[in-house]
């Protein structure tokens, strides 16, 4: 391998440098003169995806668990579960807490120190997405009305960032909320308190499966999909479309950025549910070769 | 798309605006839709640190306050909308290595806060006179538990629907800028609202004029 | 072409605002018109956008700009204004203006100096001076000299009078010639009067007393109409204030 590099290099390696160099001093116009091809510096169309990769279940001391790569982007989804009183205001549910958290080994643009802007908006995303497509019926989680409820903390932290960061936090949240197991739990009548079976466990059902897509937008004219953390810095705008398996939007989230036409949004949508189907089936085999 | 189709009008409540009601920003604003009234100022083009410096271009920072306590991680969601927004309306080419900041303040949220926040953001940035390819406004829309739109709607009509949605459109062409939404929405639902905000935002845009004509007739003869 | 903007002129405009063109033939024999966009216009295509918001004003023959309330300053080559002497590091001094960054001087750069005979500036001083470099990608650069080497009224000033600050829309009416706030001001008391076009002022009159009347009557014309600011004047006159 290294041989045949080496005998190469001086025609190949010229190439390269000029390529790397090109990159460098204006990588705009460099993305750009892939797109105008129609493909992706990364040799990908411009629809689509990087490879997915879903492992359910690494860390078995949580609840559930789950590690999705999209290309070189790595998120780890943990669950753990806790007993608690429900809140006074929904007394029959359970409640859900996600946290999304970019630590400095992600990227070298995260700093330590308080979360990340991008961190702390991904946060408030998921826990929207819990709560508008009901990924999670509230009242499952609900033990005894008024008295105990379960409250499942959803910690997703980023490994490797490289763009994609929401898609890729969605696919792990529902694996691993697919993954999750919760022991039996009763309520003594004579000592009011809580017994825990740990040998009885049962998965929690979900209710919806949302899917996300995230789509760059080059100068209003060209979208592309999933794109990585070069891509993202270099578009004109972000968007994400989360649907579930009825077609429906769960999020259509664009945080500003140049302006999209009718036209490419229905192309993003079609896009999305193709996705969808690709996720699930995903989903699906991980956890049925997990079963055997 | 026509409106009256749909046999429904973009309904939205009265609007206020003052600008440069502030003396040591450079630019301010005050928004008000109804009840809703944010606060906004914009200092700059302004010296930047050394480590936020963009080469060929302004750094963009907004501060969103909630009326009460600390901000949150949901204030900083919507600062990221708020900035990106800005961001794709400002010529910030123009000031390379130096830094736009943005405050808003929740006075009061009586429903549509963000939108509220876009407008008086927009308002801000022109008083400040700082380079502006286009205006952008925001429109908050609701789906009732009938299936109805509803814009600009009030805290109450936001808690009782099934679906919100807040869209940012520019002045130009009158496309969409940002949207974050929350609830399930049929992508029917979705075509309709958009059709509506942008319907309500010609009358939104005409408010802007409208009110920054009233503050040129003050000062300048 | 010159039509689209007279219909405008005087008119308030936002950013966005479009002016389009009938492109005459390039065939036939009809000479092109041509216009000058200043502040607030540029060019975009076939179109001119409106970045500011603010008046489009006129200048014959074919000048337009938007005449805008700002506050903050942006450095343009060629203007004077008023600038705080910051810290002096060899042979340049920095001078805030109110920009985004500090403007640099040259210690060479004030009439008779030389690099024996130093021109005697201390930090906190205040300058008056001109942009010879004043662009987005590069420092500021400032003299105190005319290109023929003279001072011209510029240089180090501000014993014992007072600075304060405007808008840059009013220190732009102050500036206009035959301005009639400064006719008006004329007629109240002596007083010397340094305006740069960075939105600061400089007053100093016989007392501390007149400086500092003079000072409140220019801040509080911002608003005003001119029949207001003549009513205010007269009361001033007569000594009502």
């Amino acid at each position: 391998m290294v041989k045949r590099y080496a005998a190469t290099c001086t025609h190949v390696g010229n190439q390269n440098i000029m390529a790397e160099g090109f990159k460098t001093a204006d990588p705009l116009e460099y993305h750009k003169s892939f797109l105008k091809e129609n493909c992706r510096p990364d040799g990908r169309e411009l629809d689509e995806f990087r490879t997915t990769t879903l492992n359910i279940g690494p860390i078995s001391t949580a609840e559930g668990s789950a590690l999705v790569k999209i290309g070189n982007t790595t998120v780890m989804c943990g669950i753990k579960a806790e007993l608690a009183v429900p809140p006074s205001d929904t007394p029959d549910k359970g409640y859900i807490v996600p946290n999304v958290d970019m630590p400095p080994l992600c990227a070298s643009k995260v700093r330590s120190g308080p979360p990340e802007e991008q961190a702390q908006a991904a946060s408030q995303f998921i826990a929207d997405i819990i709560e508008t497509s009901e990924i999670i019926r509230k009242e499952d989680l609900c033990i005894e009305k008024e008295k105990l409820c379960w409250v499942l903390y959803c910690d997703i932290m980023c490994l490797d960032y490289d763009g994609n960061l929401l898609d890729t936090c969605i696919v792990a949240l529902l694996a691993a909320l697919k993954n999750t197991q919760l022991p039996k739990v009763t309520i003594n009548k004579e000592t009011d308190l809580p017994e825990v079976d740990l040998l009885k466990k049962c998965s929690i059902s979900v209710n919806r499966h949302p899917v996300g897509s995230s789509f760059a937008v080059f100068d209003n004219t060209i979208t592309i999909v999933d794109p990585t953390a070069d891509e993202e810095s270099l578009a004109t705008a972000v968007m994400t479309l989360v649907i579930d398996e009825e077609g429906r939007l769960c999020s259509l989230h664009k945080p500003g950025g140049t302006a999209l036409s009718g036209e490419k949004l229905q192309d993003c949508m079609g896009r999305a549910v193709t996705r969808h189907r690709e996720i699930s089936k995903l989903v699906d085999k991980i956890l049925e070769s997990i079963k055997k | 798309m026509d409106l009256s189709v749909h046999g429904v009008s973009p309904a939205t409540r009265e609007f206020g605006c003052e600008q440069n009601l502030l003396s040591r920003p450079d630019g301010s604003a005050s928004f008000i839709q109804g009840n809703t009234s944010v606060l906004a100022g914009v200092y700059g083009p302004a010296e930047v640190k050394v480590s936020k410096e963009i080469y060929d271009r302004a750094t963009l920072e907004v501060v969103m306050q909630p009326k009460i306590g600390l901000p949150g991680v949901r204030e900083r969601a919507r600062e990221q909308c708020v900035r990106e927004t800005c961001e794709a309306a400002l010529l910030s080419t123009l000031h390379p290595r130096s830094s736009l900041t943005l405050i808003l303040q929740e006075v009061h949220d009586d429903g549509s806060l963000l939108a509220c926040c876009l407008n008086a953001a927009c308002m801000a940035l022109m008083d400040a006179g700082l380079p502006m390819s286009c205006l952008f406004c925001g429109i908050t829309c609701v789906i009732d538990t009938d299936g109805q739109i509803i814009t600009d709607p009030t805290l109450q009509q936001e808690k009782e629907s099934r679906a919100l949605m807040t869209f940012a459109i520019d002045s130009t062409d009158k496309r969409v800028l940002m949207s974050s939404t929350k609830g399930s929405i049929s992508i029917q639902e979705l075509q309709e609202a958009i059709a509506l905000s942008q319907k309500a935002s010609h009358r939104i845009f005409e408010f802007y004029r409208g009110s920054v004509s009233r503050r040129y007739s003050k000062t300048l003869k | 072409m010159f039509n689209s903007f007279k219909e405008k002129i005087s008119e308030v405009l936002l950013p966005g605002d479009v002016f389009t063109f009938d492109l005459p033939d390039l065939a036939s024999n009809v000479k092109p018109e041509k216009v000058i966009c200043g502040p607030g216009l540029r060019r975009d295509g076939d179109d001119v956008r409106v970045c500011k918001c603010g008046i489009l004003r006129h200048k014959p023959p074919n000048v337009f700009w938007i005449d805008s309330q700002q506050k903050r300053y942006v450095p343009v080559k060629g203007e004077t204004v008023i600038g705080v002497v910051t810290a002096k590091s060899g042979d340049i001094f920095k001078v805030d203006v109110g920009g985004s960054e500090l403007a640099s001087l040259s210690y060479l750069a004030f009439e008779g100096a030389t690099k024996r005979n130093r021109p005697n500036v201390q930090v906190g001083d205040l300058v008056f001076a001109q942009f010879i470099i004043a662009n987005k990608d590069m420092e500021p650069e400032l003299v105190c000299i005319d290109s023929c080497g003279r001072a011209n009224g510029m240089g180090v000033f501000g014993e014992g009078g007072f600075l304060f600050r405007v808008s840059l829309g009013l220190v732009r009416r102050l500036l206009a010639p035959q301005s009639e706030i400064v006719a008006d001001l004329s007629g109240l008391f002596p007083c010397e009067l340094v305006v740069g076009l960075n939105g600061r002022v400089w007053v100093k009159a016989k007392s501390t007393q007149q400086t500092l009347i003079l000072a409140n009557l220019l801040e509080s014309c911002e608003n005003m109409t001119s029949n207001q600011r003549q009513a205010l004047f007269k009361r001033v006159a007569d000594g009502a204030l």
